[in-house]
């Protein structure tokens, strides 16, 4: 299965943010989408949950050859912030999510076998998700979009604002995730995506572009992404 | 120092005119045209610098004017007036007094002066010098012509009308001295935005002389309010004094702005504070569940977790719209008049209840909640988003939000014809039927267009803002039409069959579009 992006563009007024973006994401991967500042990361990812209009474009999934229109079921997006149902306890968001997918998920299991998934104590399981702590509302946003299964799974800087534990455990999970899907991974840390990432993108001036790590070791692999991120100054 | 005071006075000029350039970026049609490097551009500056100027003139004067319009002369008319103004020296008086501690200047922990001090490390003391002087002198300037003019022309001497300015101000610098005392003895800095327990108090009292006593016939003599002004003006002087010599404004601002260490995001700030209102609507009752499924449970524990907003408030409109007939009820047994007046009110008044039925329901605060609790976070996850989902989600909330607002409209309905019939009645037995369906109807009409316009023009962006400019005007189009109809006088019998129908088929029109399109707009705005 393969993910494409074709000749996608966004443009804010006069700002072109996205040019004419054309791509190929593999399934079973994990993509670390660098980019600096202001470049359009959040927007690309608004765009693909087509939560924001494209200008023009198009975006679709593949397989065998075949071309799949992107339903909105098999799309995951975690945001940097965590948004949950405040009035929910952790229990209940579960179920209510839960009740209205059992037909499209494959081989329900307890909502307690869940939470031990995410490491959230039982003690917490029973409490509004207003009073969770902001890494503990992450673990419920992404436990929910584990469980959908979704064939595309686009996280903005999902693991910035989480204590190093946390982090880890994130990461270890992603890592258990990919197969069968393709997961995009927006950070500005590099060190992070060089960790988790099985491929470095970089989003400059608009488009997408690969950075090769061949025959590279690790610091001139750095060395490699920062200058693609600078070429913007030399312009 | 005077170069302190001319930096800072540009300083505040540059943001005000900034804020006008983005004030005017926001502006829907306006939007379109103005540039995005609008900031540069040489032409708007000036524009803008004109309407600051204006602002800064307005700010010492239009205020002063229409505080006094109203708060003193504007009020004062409605006491029996002795002719001699002394009753306006009383309220004017007294409104000073609690002006003098609500409005300090000094210790007002504002943008400009965390901008200056903290951001761009001023020097504290010619700062707050320069900028308390020229408070000061804005004060007594913006007061002085307004004082004589009403003041003249009220019959108040002369003299008292120029010493007034004089005595607002130096009340306000006898407060900022007494502040500054307590600040080197304890440490600790007033901030003129947290009065306390003691100051409302204060405020209480003090206003009750201002408007109680003048009621009950009792105000001070003008020689006592006379030797309290001079003393005051007099014991300025030392404060201000007091003011030059006082050499910790770093320290006492350094802990005053200290809240604007965390940011000086005003949306950031406004939106902590509008998540955190909403946080609280939330029940923290740990015995609310629910035993339903799906969408029926998401639902249920939603309304059941937001009481407060909901039933509560509804059951205690139903209470109160109950007492309210039957005290009305028992004064037809005393008072003939009355009930004959209501009689005919009751004929030709149903229009008025557009109003009343528009302002006691609860749609707003339920699509509200809806919102900031509920669907804000929600729709970030796409299986929310399907559409199928989007509809039938709104058909339990509009179920629910009928269900909620029908119970006082059923008091109201029942009441009303309830009233009629002791009143006196009618000859046509219809109107008693037009009353109950067309209060219903109403009622029924408000829950279906909050809600439908919640689902076809979502206004909030993820930042729980309302961008939504189509919503915005439909808001307000609702509210005068409505406000309008108060002034609207017809048959009951003919009101109520044309608003019953107009309800009814407004209620059937809006369902439909809601199904046809809201699997498109029930979107985040961005």
């Amino acid at each position: 299965m393969n993910f494409v992006i074709e000749h996608l563009s966004k443009a804010f007024e006069k700002k072109q943010v996205l040019k004419d973006i054309t791509f190929t994401f593999d399934s079973g991967k994990i993509y670390g989408l660098l980019g600096r500042n202001g470049a359009g990361k959040t927007t690309l990812f608004n765009c693909l949950n087509r939560d924001l209009k494209t200008d023009g474009g198009d975006f679709f999934l593949q397989e065998n050859g075949e071309r799949a229109e992107l339903a909105a079921e098999d799309i995951g997006y975690v945001l940097s912030t965590p948004t949950v149902p405040e009035f929910l306890t952790g229990r209940e968001f579960l179920k209510f999510f839960i009740d209205i997918n059992e037909k499209s998920i494959a081989d329900i299991k307890d909502l307690d076998e869940y939470f031990s998934i995410m490491n959230i104590d039982e003690e917490d399981r029973d409490r509004l998700l207003k009073d969770y702590s902001h890494g503990m509302k992450n673990k419920m946003q992404m436990l929910i979009n584990i469980i959908a299964q979704p064939k595309l799974l686009l996280l903005d800087e999902p693991l910035t604002s989480l204590d190093v534990v946390v982090a880890e455990e994130m990461k270890q999970l992603l890592r258990s995730l990919k197969k069968d899907r393709i997961i995009i991974f927006s950070t500005h840390i590099m060190e992070l995506a060089l960790d988790l990432c099985d491929e470095i993108v970089i989003l400059n001036h608009g488009e997408l572009e690969v950075v090769d790590p061949s025959n590279l070791d690790n610091g001139g692999f750095k060395d490699k992404i920062i200058r693609a991120l600078k070429e913007e100054e030399n312009d | 120092m005077i170069r302190t005071f001319r930096i800072s006075f540009s300083l505040k000029n540059t943001y005000r005119v900034n804020t006008i350039l983005y004030s005017l970026k926001q502006i829907p049609l306006i939007r379109k045209i103005l540039p995005q490097s609008l900031y540069r551009s040489q032409g708007l500056k000036i524009f803008a610098n004109i309407l600051s100027g204006l602002w800064e003139i307005a700010g010492t004067f239009l205020g002063k004017v229409l505080y006094l319009l109203i708060m003193v002369f504007g009020l004062g008319m409605l006491y029996e007036n002795t002719g001699d103004g002394r009753m306006f020296v009383h309220i004017l008086f007294f409104l000073s007094l609690v002006g003098s501690y609500m409005n300090t200047y000094m210790f007002n922990p504002s943008n400009d002066k965390y901008y200056a001090m903290i951001l761009m490390r001023m020097d504290a003391r010619s700062y707050t010098l320069t900028n308390y002087a020229y408070a000061v002198g804005k004060c007594i300037l913006g007061f002085l012509p307004f004082t004589i003019w009403f003041g003249v022309e009220r019959n108040i001497p002369l003299w008292c009308c120029l010493l007034f300015p004089f005595f607002i101000a130096s009340v306000k610098m006898l407060i900022a001295w007494n502040y500054l005392v307590d600040f080197k003895r304890t440490g600790e800095s007033r901030d003129e935005n947290l009065p306390g327990k003691l100051g409302w108090i204060l405020t209480a009292v003090l206003l009750a002389a201002a408007y109680g006593l003048p009621y009950l016939g009792v105000l001070l003599p003008m020689w006592l309010m006379a030797a309290f002004m001079v003393l005051s003006v007099a014991a300025a002087c030392g404060a201000a004094v007091y003011m030059g010599r006082f050499d910790e404004y770093r320290t006492l601002y350094q802990q005053l702005l200290a809240k604007f260490r965390n940011g000086m995001d005003y949306k950031a700030t406004v939106k902590a504070a509008v998540e955190e209102q909403n946080r609280k609507l939330i029940s923290q009752d740990t015995g609310i569940t629910s035993s339903r499924k799906g969408f029926e449970y998401f639902n249920e524990l939603f309304v059941r977790r937001h009481q407060k907003i909901l039933w509560k408030s509804v059951k205690r409109q139903a209470v109160i719209c109950l007492f309210l007939f039957v005290g009305i009820l028992f004064l037809f047994q005393v008072n003939e008049d009355i009930r004959k007046q209501i009689n005919r009110m009751l004929m030709v008044f149903l229009p008025y209840f557009v109003f009343i039925m528009y302002m006691i329901n609860r749609g707003t605060s339920f699509t509200q909640a809806l919102f900031m609790n509920c669907d804000h976070s929600m729709l970030t996850y796409s299986f929310y988003k399907k559409p199928e989902f989007i509809l039938k989600l709104f058909r339990i909330r509009l179920r629910e939000i009928v269900k909620v607002n029908l119970l006082p409209a059923s008091v109201i309905g029942v009441g009303l014809p309830v009233l009629l019939y002791f009143s006196g009645g009618t000859d046509n037995p219809v109107n008693y039927l037009l009353l109950f369906v067309s209060v219903m109807a109403m009622s029924a009409f408000f829950s279906v267009h909050y809600l439908t316009c919640y689902y076809l023009l979502q206004p909030y962006n993820a930042g729980t803002e309302v961008v939504g400019g189509t919503y915005k005007i439909v808001t307000w189009a609702t509210y005068i039409v409505c406000f309008l109809f108060m002034n609207l006088r017809m048959s009951t019998l003919v009101f109520g069959t044309v608003v019953t129908c107009f309800c009814l088929i407004y209620c059937v029109v809006a369902c439909i579009v809601v199904y046809r399109v809201a699997g498109r707009t029930f979107r985040i705005r961005n």
